[in-house]
């Protein structure tokens, strides 16, 4: 079965402290990127959703089935948190083996499901040795290798990528995909927006205790119509250009980079501004070495959201 | 001319300080004198000072306070080393110095670990000396102006009220003795401040700690006292040691049967085994993860 | 040069932390780049004399980092990694007291506290207990606190580590304002290659203690001139057809990236006539370049 995440009228407070705001949600199956500033709700709704604490009011289900006290749920749900829960005394070949014991795998399966988890994130060769003696790449990839260990359908991380190398990001984004794949719901909440990129487009943007966009970037990106979108042009003759597109009604402002030939267009009618461009292309009367969206990025899309000037 | 924003560079020439600890020394008193239960504890402190230069007053105008004289009463008013020694020995005021040093040093080691700042320290061009001497300098300035500067003071008043030098002609070495023992005291209190504050990063259990195991130890002794009989038990407390050597410093016989030597040497040995460990500490973190 | 080594050795036990390293920083904003366990903090411990290699030498801001670390600490500013700050006392005391520290009159320290508590954006906030600062705050006090003595050379050190994205964005602007003032030479050591890439020209890549690579992060980044990436709307069978008939290689990925690989001939004026005449828009354009992550892959010697 395809696992789901609903929360509907979720809302959770602390005291005069407000967590969460009448957030109402559907996440299904693939990577979905959970982002907003500091204090916005994230913990609180990663923690409403893998059962620690108890919704004010609302409800959030896991197929149709309410979170809290289901212990059978666990075995289907992941939790990789931020910080960093060990029992430092244990070596990570003990801690992934227990922690499979205590979801009912057989000591066979459990050792072997070990082996292959720490194969899997390249922790083989310091398996043996205790968790306290880990580099903090290393201890991120055992976290990982325990949200993965009981093979869960439902993958919930909190800032996976946090500590870990270029290199280990690269193999750790490679793994979150994979595990993305075949159906399963992964939940992933990132600080860093060109690393929540890498993973996916869906993504779930939380401020101020409120939802405030769901869905593909690009989506989102139309969907704001009031900033023109911007689009930068690269051409020697970047001020003849800039002469024609000023006359175009849809073109709203104008501006050079730091170099002249890199020239900046607003405009709110896109369609009309690629047509006239490429027109122009067509035509033979201007000749374009770049065109890109500098702002059709998820800092940009977050940004306009979270209000910055 | 206009001022523009952003970064503007400083145009100043760096000093050399002759004292390039004393930022850190400056800092930690201001933070001590900002503790609003610092202040009472260390204006109490100076409470026998007080009661002290009103004896020697009495003690230069002895007929007027004939009332006041009842047999043995008579040896407080003279002004002679057992006076000295009992100021800078009483029990009174070695414990008020442990309650300084738990609002004022507990802290001194421990945050800087807690809160990770001895990188930000030695960044600068700082050595790890000026840094220990700057924290131990604080503690220096409590003890020292609840010592020497007050016992200093006792000579002067002394000499003030009696008219002559008399106090000086029979005890020439008195000066000497004070400061002597005053320095041992600082260093002692130093070092132990500074040895329990490295211990933990909490500064609240370094509080509790310092006076823990001041009182602590003290209790140890008078259990095993009773016990076993033994004068030597005294080696436990360390207010019985720094009683020990006040004696030796000021010529008088020590209260208990046991040389004042030996608890030199303890208490020798404790500040060694401190300094060590708190260089040790400084030197695991300096090098930065 | 602001910063030179040769012949760096240095092992932790057995472990060989820094193998024949010998580097020079050019002006502007370099990133330092590596897995964990290269070298990096490594490498900047040597340079502000915290620890001494078993061999080579090395000068920095024309001080030998053997004989003479602390005149170099009182020209280099540190941001460390962690968090760090001493509690019970506001921002403008703390930072002038390390500028004090670092050599600074006692006067001209706080004087100078105020203005760069002003210039990382901290002096609506300069007043307040440095408990009560938040996690971006903090990052731009330990900033703040790296600046105050008005040094030639910056070591920072994960700048945006545990921030939000704006407070990233926030630090990193600051950053690069540092950085395109000339006057401050800025050594960026991160594991965010994006960051890098925002704010440095040049980049030393290390692994296991050597110099893998180094150099302007623009030549670094291959360009390909024949490769092109594209994004378009519009209906691209017709389109991508005629191109293939003329001799075009093309890929599309799953995010309807176009990668077309335009042989010697043909002129790229030709993929927008061609787009032009089926209806289709073209919206992205660029001639394919690595990203520097390819690059920094191919270097550390991975897949």
């Amino acid at each position: 079965m395809k696992p789901r995440i609903v929360a509907e009228h979720l809302s959770r407070w602390y005291g005069n402290v407000l967590g969460l705001s009448d957030v109402n949600l559907e996440i299904g199956p693939g990577i979905t990127g959970l982002l907003g500033p500091n204090g916005a709700g994230k913990s609180t709704l990663l923690k409403l959703i893998t059962g620690q604490i108890r919704p004010s009011l609302g409800r959030v289900t896991i197929d149709g089935q309410p979170v809290r006290g289901r212990a059978e749920l666990f075995s289907r749900l992941g939790y990789c948190p931020e910080q960093d829960a060990f029992f430092d005394g244990f070596t990570g070949w003990q801690f992934l083996y227990w922690l499979l014991r205590l979801h009912h795998f057989t000591e066979k399966k459990a050792a072997e499901r070990t082996e292959e988890m720490l194969r899997l994130v390249e922790l083989e060769a310091d398996a043996h040795r205790p968790i306290r003696s880990y580099s903090r790449g290393m201890r991120q990839r055992l976290k990982l290798a325990q949200a993965l260990a009981h093979e869960p359908e439902i993958l919930i991380l909190d800032e996976p990528l946090n500590g870990l190398d270029p290199l280990g990001k690269r193999k750790m984004i490679r793994l979150i995909r994979d595990f993305g794949q075949e159906g399963r719901l992964v939940l992933v909440s990132s600080h860093i927006l060109p690393e929540i990129e890498a993973l996916t487009r869906q993504i779930i943007l939380i401020h101020q205790g409120k939802v405030f966009a769901q869905g593909d970037i690009h989506e989102i990106r139309d969907l704001i119509e009031r900033h023109p979108h911007v689009v930068s042009v690269r051409t020697r003759d970047s001020r003849r250009l800039a002469a024609w597109l000023i006359q175009q009604p849809y073109v709203v402002k104008a501006y050079f980079g730091e170099n002249d030939d890199n020239l900046f267009v607003e405009t709110r009618d896109r369609d009309k501004f690629f047509h006239f461009l490429l027109e122009l292309v067509a035509e033979g009367r201007i000749e374009i070495e770049e065109i890109t969206s500098p702002d059709d990025n998820l800092q940009a899309v977050f940004d306009y959201l979270i209000g910055k000037p | 001319m206009i001022r523009e924003h952003g970064y503007s560079h400083w145009n100043g020439q760096f000093i050399e300080r002759r004292l390039p600890w004393w930022p850190i020394t400056r800092l930690n008193l201001k933070l001590a004198f900002r503790k609003k239960h610092f202040r009472p504890v260390y204006a109490l402190s100076f409470l026998p000072a007080f009661f002290f230069i009103v004896a020697i007053y009495i003690s230069e105008r002895i007929e007027d306070f004939q009332f006041m004289m009842r047999g043995g009463r008579a040896i407080l008013f003279e002004i002679n080393p057992n006076f000295f020694k009992n100021y800078l020995a009483s029990d009174f005021l070695l414990f008020m110095l442990i309650l300084i040093m738990v609002f004022a040093a507990a802290g001194l080691m421990a945050d800087d670990f807690r809160f990770n700042a001895l990188i930000l320290y030695f960044s600068r061009p700082l050595r790890k000396r000026d840094y220990l001497f700057g924290k131990a300098a604080v503690i220096a300035f409590f003890v020292l102006t609840l010592t020497a500067f007050p016992a200093i003071l006792f000579i002067f008043i002394k000499l003030l009220f009696a008219g002559n030098f008399s106090l000086l002609k029979n005890y020439p070495w008195l000066p000497l003795s004070i400061i002597g023992y005053s320095l041992f005291l600082t260093i002692f209190y130093c070092l132990y401040a500074l040895f329990l504050s490295c211990l933990s990063r909490n500064s609240r259990y370094v509080s509790v700690m310092i006076f823990a195991v001041y009182v602590f130890s003290d209790f140890l002794y008078a259990f095993f006292y009773n016990w076993f009989r033994q004068p030597f038990l005294l080696l436990l407390s360390f207010k019985h040691n720094l009683q020990q050597v006040a004696a030796f410093a000021f010529g008088v016989k020590p209260a208990q049967p046991v040389p004042w030597f030996w608890s030199f040497l303890v208490l020798g040995l404790f500040c060694l085994l401190a300094g060590y460990f708190i260089l040790s500490k400084i030197r695991a973190v300096e090098v930065i993860r | 040069m602001k910063v030179e080594v040769s012949h760096l050795h240095f092992s932790y036990g057995s472990i060989k932390a820094l193998d024949d390293v010998s580097l020079s920083l050019e002006g502007g904003a370099t990133g330092l780049l590596g897995p964990n366990g290269a070298g990096k903090t490594t490498l900047i411990k040597i340079l502000l004399g915290f620890l001494r290699p078993e061999r080579g030498e090395g000068r920095v801001l024309g001080y030998d980092i053997l004989h003479e670390p602390r005149k170099i600490r009182q020209l280099v500013g540190y941001m460390p990694e962690d968090d760090c700050f001493l509690p019970g006392m506001d921002a403008v005391t703390f930072t002038a007291f390390f500028g004090e520290l670092a050599g600074m009159p006692r006067q001209e320290a706080m004087k100078r506290a105020h203005e760069v508590l002003f210039y990382v954006g901290l002096g609506e906030a300069r007043y307040r207990l440095l408990e009560t600062y938040s996690a971006g705050m903090r990052q731009r006090l330990k900033l703040a606190q790296a600046l105050v003595h008005d040094p030639k050379l910056l070591f920072l050190d994960e700048p945006t580590s545990n921030l939000d994205p704006q407070g990233r964005m926030e630090i990193l602007e600051l950053i690069k304002d540092l950085a395109n003032g000339k006057d401050i030479q800025i050594l960026l050591s991160s594991h965010i290659l994006s960051d890098i890439e925002m704010v440095c020209k040049h980049v030393i890549i290390l692994n296991r203690g050597k110099v893998v690579a180094q150099g302007k992060i623009k030549d670094l980044k291959a360009m390909n001139f024949r490769l092109y990436e594209l994004k378009i709307k519009g209906e691209r069978e017709k389109w991508l057809a005629e191109l293939a008939a003329r001799g075009c290689q093309f890929e599309v990925t799953e995010d309807g990236l176009i990668r077309l690989y335009l042989p010697a001939e043909i002129n790229p004026k030709e993929i927008f006539i061609a787009a032009f005449k089926a209806g289709v828009q073209i919206r992205h354009f660029k001639p394919s370049e690595s990203t520097l992550e390819d690059f920094f892959a191919r270097a550390v010697g991975v897949d």
